[in-house]
């Protein structure tokens, strides 16, 4: 099956399955990126083995997003959307180093007017124009509901496995379900620990190592508020609406669904998280964000005012080995305050 | 009362304004000596070279006297409304309605300049957890909570969507801190798919219709906005005016930039030209003295090439400059390395462009938005400076990079590509910050370099 690759938690996985392709919601690995060579489908626009090295300035997942999309040889198409400026301009230099069909979809950052949904739902049906292009077809409403169904029913069992499972299962089988779609039988295994939320944008493939040290530690991430987490899985849909007009009930779980420090205003991400953190008895939160990534760096200090949990900003730079060291001392000492 | 152009120091500015005063010379309300501005912080100026014409003291002493202007327009009563990233569409429609002042906080993005860090705006920011990895801009937080740059406006409206993520992240953090905002969406501008319908935009970028349609819809609302603001009706007549008034001021510096571009001598300094095309964004805050400015300034010019006079070397090397400079004395470093502007993109072209005059008005308003460089592909941005760098005859091209903007980390590598690819002229790419002052030998290294790779090229 032709395999679409996207990252943002606004493109809806259902929608590109029931075009008939696969959609992999890929989780970039920044190491393995920058030792790739450039693909011979590449236009060449200067020396080096990687693609994009680093650049002063540049967000370390984009980069790493964009390495990865450019080598993946298996993907027929990539669908970036403009949720962050950085990626806005990633894509006019995805589009100009690498031949793969690209797609930039509009993601309103308002939200709380009906024009912005509707501009969500009509991306939507250009999303589906240029996965036609690509080989797909256009799904009856039918087909849609069906797949909608589908990927319900494995986000409903991931979310009732996570009381069974350790922290970094749980996120795996959430980043599983974005990159291979619906799957049975996870295995199940829970651990015990201080109660911790980790909040901020996506993980890259090394990061999911933070799930192992903050057990190790003597904790466990009981929210897991990443973009690649729970945060970014849309929420359970509505059986009757999903019957009666699945595309819309599909834009409103996504679009009106998914709560993102991107949003203007992005006072709902503090309502969700308000809930959620209350919920889940939370008692520390690890606040983990790229260097240059101003949308969620805004937010650090927004968010010790807001809580009165502690808060330990982790700054990541890309360069995972050095960092993961980093990561141990400081979260050791962390949970070491709150126990 | 004129004098053979040339650039003068701050205290040379000074001592020619007491000639002027004694020969009897006019100067408006807010004219003055230009070195007073020093005891309101702005010590930068005392490191600045003027144009030393009457026309461009005016425009300093204008740029700078407007925190009074706003004081003065809230003491009569006028409302203030903040406008906020659009750089150029919601002014013109604020000024539409006669009791409202429009400016943009934004402006603050260059106070760490003028003011050398006196201020403490930055250090503000950094408490509020916005720290040097944002653009200067985020002086604009420390703006707000001091109160000591503008007043404080009753009404904050800013544009989200296709912009850049500092302003963004920052003007949420405003938000936060209890400055609301009215947010309306600006979508990246995208190219009409194949049997959709296409807009020709002021400026030549094309956009489907129903972007078009959108951006109306989300002016509209602004538009209900700013009425409930000023309790008054904004009729269609009134926006109307205000466009061609706007369009007054546009075409104003549309006949500047094309005369002091074009000339075979510099008639303008690049400096009073970054100032006078600021002035199209929002009028700083006075819309028929802006004009009365522009004119006089160009009236200057005109004079200047008439009688064949100006600054700088007849040979000096003709730069296409990308982006404002954060610290303003870079202008003045170009033209010591033996280099002239002609032709800018400073990031607000389609502030520059003439609004339609004959479409609805919030059509034209629509158009314009979209119109905007930023909003916009990089291959479009990077296209419309190929235009702009052939009608100016450029012959090397400055992108000027702004310290931790979201959209300059890629955007340098992909214009420089296309530009030289296009054009065959030679590229360069500074970092230019607030102050310069610890990297001015590397910078002036790197254009002096740049300026004798042009005159290289010229003996080819
Ligand atoms: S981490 Fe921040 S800068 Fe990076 S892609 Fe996400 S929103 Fe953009
Ligand atoms: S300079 Fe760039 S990053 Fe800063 S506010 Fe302006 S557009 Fe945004």
């Amino acid at each position: 099956m032709k395999r679409i690759i996207y990252s943002c938690p606004y493109v809806p996985a259902e929608w590109i399955a029931a075009h008939g392709l696969q959609p992999s919601r890929i989780i970039p690995d920044p190491a393995a990126s920058s030792a790739v060579r450039r693909p011979a489908d590449c236009r060449k626009t200067g020396a080096g083995a990687s693609p994009i090295g680093p650049v002063e300035g540049l967000c370390p997942y984009v980069r790493a997003f964009l390495n990865e999309a450019i080598n993946d040889k298996r993907a027929c198409g990539v669908v970036v959307t403009t949720v962050c400026d950085q990626m806005r301009r990633g894509f006019d230099v995805l589009t100009r180093q690498c031949n793969i069909a690209s797609f930039l979809m509009n993601v309103p950052r308002t939200w709380q007017t009906f024009a912005a949904q509707k501009l969500y739902l009509d991306e939507l049906g250009r999303l589906s124009l240029f996965l036609v292009r690509l080989g797909g077809n256009s799904p009856t409403p039918d087909a849609l509901a069906e797949v909608m169904l589908q990927y319900d029913a494995a986000r409903r069992s991931i979310r009732a496995s996570r009381a069974y499972l350790s922290a970094r299962q749980y996120a795996e089988a959430i980043a599983a379900l974005g990159q291979e779609g619906p799957a049975q039988g996870r295995k199940s295994e829970m651990g015990r620990g201080v109660p911790l939320a980790i909040i901020g944008g996506p993980l890259t493939r090394g990061d999911f190592d933070i799930f192992d040290i903050v057990e190790q530690s003597g904790g466990k991430i009981v929210l897991d508020a990443t973009e690649t987490g729970e945060r970014g899985m849309c929420g359970p849909f509505d059986r009757r609406r999903l019957h009666e007009d699945p595309l819309t009930e599909l834009a409103n779980a996504y679009f009106g669904g998914i709560q993102d420090a991107s949003r203007r205003p992005n006072s709902e991400l503090y309502r969700w998280l308000g809930h959620e953190l209350a919920a889940r008895a939370v008692r520390g939160i690890i606040f983990r964000r790229y260097v240059w990534c101003d949308t969620w760096h805004a937010e650090l200090q927004r968010l010790k005012e807001w809580t009165d949990l502690s808060v330990l900003d982790i700054d990541v730079a890309g360069d995972t080995d050095t960092e993961r060291r980093r990561w141990q001392n400081r979260i050791r000492a962390f949970l070491e305050t709150l126990t | 009362m004129r004098d053979i152009p040339r650039q003068t120091t701050l205290r040379q500015w000074d001592q020619r304004y007491e000639q002027m005063q004694k020969a009897g010379v006019a100067q408006p309300s807010y004219g003055g000596l230009l070195s007073r501005h020093i005891e309101d912080g702005d010590t930068r100026l005392l490191k600045l070279r003027y144009d030393n014409s009457a026309a461009a003291l005016r425009l300093w002493n204008f740029l700078l006297t407007e925190e009074d202007r706003l004081r003065e327009a809230r003491d009569r009563g006028k409302k203030i409304v903040g406008t906020m990233k659009d750089l150029g569409t919601v002014p013109v429609m604020a000024y539409s309605l006669d009791n409202v002042v429009a400016f943009y906080p934004d402006g603050a993005w260059w106070t760490p300049c003028v003011m050398e860090l006196n201020a403490g705006l930055l250090s503000i920011a950094d408490s509020l957890g916005i720290d040097e990895s944002f653009c200067p801009v985020r002086a604009m937080l420390g703006a707000f909570v001091t109160g000591s740059r503008f007043p404080i406006p009753e009404l904050l409206i800013c544009s989200v969507g296709a912009t850049c993520d500092d302003f963004s992240a920052i003007a949420q953090r405003l938000d936060g801190l209890g400055y609301p905002i009215l947010w309306w969406e600006i979508p990246h501008r995208r190219t009409p798919e194949p049997g959709e319908e296409s807009v020709k935009l002021p400026g030549g970028f094309s956009a489907p219709r129903c972007q078009v349609e959108f951006v109306k819809a989300e002016l509209q609302r602004v538009r209900k906005a700013l009425e409930e603001f000023a309790g008054q009706h904004l009729s269609e007549e009134k926006l109307s005016a205000g466009i061609k008034k706007a369009n007054q001021v546009r075409r104003l510096l549309a006949d500047l930039r094309r005369l002091v571009f074009g000339a075979r001598l510099c008639p303008m300094p690049a400096l009073e030209m970054l100032v006078a095309e600021m002035l199209a964004i929002h009028f700083c805050s006075d819309r028929d003295e802006a004009i009365a400015v522009l004119k006089e300034l160009l009236d200057e010019v005109r004079e200047r090439i008439k009688e064949g006079t100006g600054l700088l070397r007849d040979d000096a090397a003709r730069i296409f400059w990308v982006n404002p400079v954060a610290d303003l004395q870079v202008m003045n470093l170009l033209e010591d390395c033996g280099g002239r502007i002609c032709g800018t993109e400073y990031m607000f072209t389609h502030a520059l462009d003439e609004i339609p005059e004959n479409l609805p008005a919030m059509e034209a308003l629509a158009q314009m938005a979209l119109a905007d460089p930023m909003v916009g592909s990089l291959a479009d941005r990077a296209s419309r400076i190929c235009t702009e760098i052939r009608r100016f005859d450029a012959e090397a091209v400055v992108i000027s990079r702004i310290p931790g903007a979201s959209h300059c980390a890629l955007e340098g590598q992909v214009i420089g590509e296309i530009v030289q690819a296009e054009l065959d002229v030679p590229v360069l790419e500074i970092e230019v910050p607030s102050l310069t002052d610890s990297i001015a030998q590397a910078l002036r290294t790197r254009l002096e370099a740049l300026v004798e790779a042009v005159r290289e090229r010229r003996k080819k």
